[in-house]
């Protein structure tokens, strides 16, 4: 359609389930083995045919050509990272004491954000900062080219040793999902 | 919520507890959507959480800006007593409510996509 | 942690990061909650759109408009 290739199946009922959810993954992953361009698209609404599907992504080509090129060669790595808990700020200060400690915080905070993310923002095309977790937790995702990954996974190792009190975690290699392109 | 599928592990690096992250896996099927049904008992609960988490994000985005503030140097010294006095105490406030209804830090989550680092 | 205690685990990290991709919404509270009373869709609570807003408000006018709203 439109001159790419569209993967799709019939929902007879728009019920999501987890049993759904992973049968779509599995299919994206093995689209995954086929192809160096996998695009997750994401539509607006539910479509009734095939021919309102035509229209849609051919309206969309050019975004959709785009959102290909991004991904071409690239899969997408995970990581989430859990500190520990933080002080709580010392009760029986003055206001001008909390708001003084609750800086500190923050930047310190700021600091290992930075610390984690940009060696890792290095060695890829794209981040995609996922929702925040809470204070004390860093989720991201990373759009890295294949020929990058040995070195990502040997800088995550590196962070892993440098922050032996954090609880990091690095999944992948995923399909783009994150990187996706929204269709109207 | 029973499933005849496992995904392959993807795991490739992992250190420290991995129990601190299992523990985000009893929201897994929260997830899903899902509806907030008037059992007496569970709604009032089920509201809470949305008041509750509504309140401590803005808590939140006020503390952050008054940091910002803090940071930019617009602050007298009698502001930012009045504020860290204010703050410290809606804190203490919103630890009283949570316990009232039960709530933990971690139900009060809120995912917001592209808007993450609001919190 | 024995051996099948850390598989376990990590086939239920992987299931957590999945669900958290193909959902694209994460695994806590996702902001979307609908209030319905016997089974009947009643509310619809979207609360992306209203921190939309916010965030648009302090991109505006940043401390100003900020204050504006919260006074």
């Amino acid at each position: 359609m439109g001159g790419l290739d569209v993967v799709v199946s019939n929902v007879a009922d728009d019920e999501v389930t987890q049993d759904a959810v992973l049968k779509h993954a599995e299919v994206v992953e093995q689209l995954l083995g086929r192809s160096r361009a996998v695009l997750p698209a994401r539509f607006d609404r539910p479509l009734a045919d095939e021919e309102e599907l035509n229209t849609a992504v051919s309206a969309a080509a050019r975004e959709l050509e785009r959102g290909l090129r991004r991904v071409r060669g690239c899969v997408e790595l995970g990581l989430r990272v859990i500190a520990p808990s933080a002080e709580a700020v010392p009760k029986g200060g003055s206001g001008a004491d909390y708001m003084h400690a609750r800086l500190a915080e923050e930047r310190r905070r700021r600091r290992l954000l930075d610390e984690l993310d940009a060696p890792l923002a290095r060695l890829s095309e794209a981040t995609a900062p996922a929702g925040s977790s809470g204070g004390d937790a860093f989720v991201a995702s990373y759009l890295v080219a294949t020929r990058n990954v040995p070195a990502f996974r040997k800088a995550v190792d590196a962070l892993e040793e440098a922050h032996p009190q954090l609880t990091i975690v690095c999944t992948g290699p995923w399909p783009p999902y994150s990187f996706g392109t929204g269709v109207e | 919520m029973s499933t005849s599928r496992t995904p392959v592990d993807k795991i490739l690096a992992a250190s420290g507890d991995l129990h601190r992250i299992a523990g985000e896996l009893e929201h897994v099927q929260e997830a899903f959507p899902r509806r907030v049904n008037a059992d007496p008992e569970k709604v009032e609960r089920g509201l809470a959480q949305l008041v509750l988490t509504l309140v401590e994000l803005l808590r939140q985005l006020m503390e952050r800006q008054a940091l910002r503030r803090m940071e930019t140097g617009t602050l007298s010294d009698e502001q930012l007593d009045r504020l860290g006095e204010t703050f410290m105490k809606l804190e203490q406030r919103m630890t009283e409510l949570k316990a009232e209804f039960g709530l933990e830090d971690r139900d009060l989550n809120l995912n917001l996509g592209p808007l993450g680092d609001l919190l | 942690m024995t051996a099948a205690d850390r598989s376990a685990l990590a086939h239920q990290v992987t299931l957590l990061e999945l669900v958290d991709r193909v959902l694209n919404k994460g695994v806590v509270l996702s902001g979307d909650i609908t209030l319905s009373v016997a089974d009947v869709d009643l509310v619809y609570v979207g609360l992306r759109v209203l921190l939309s807003s916010v965030a648009t408000l302090e991109e505006q006018g940043e401390q100003t408009a900020l204050e504006g709203a919260f006074r």
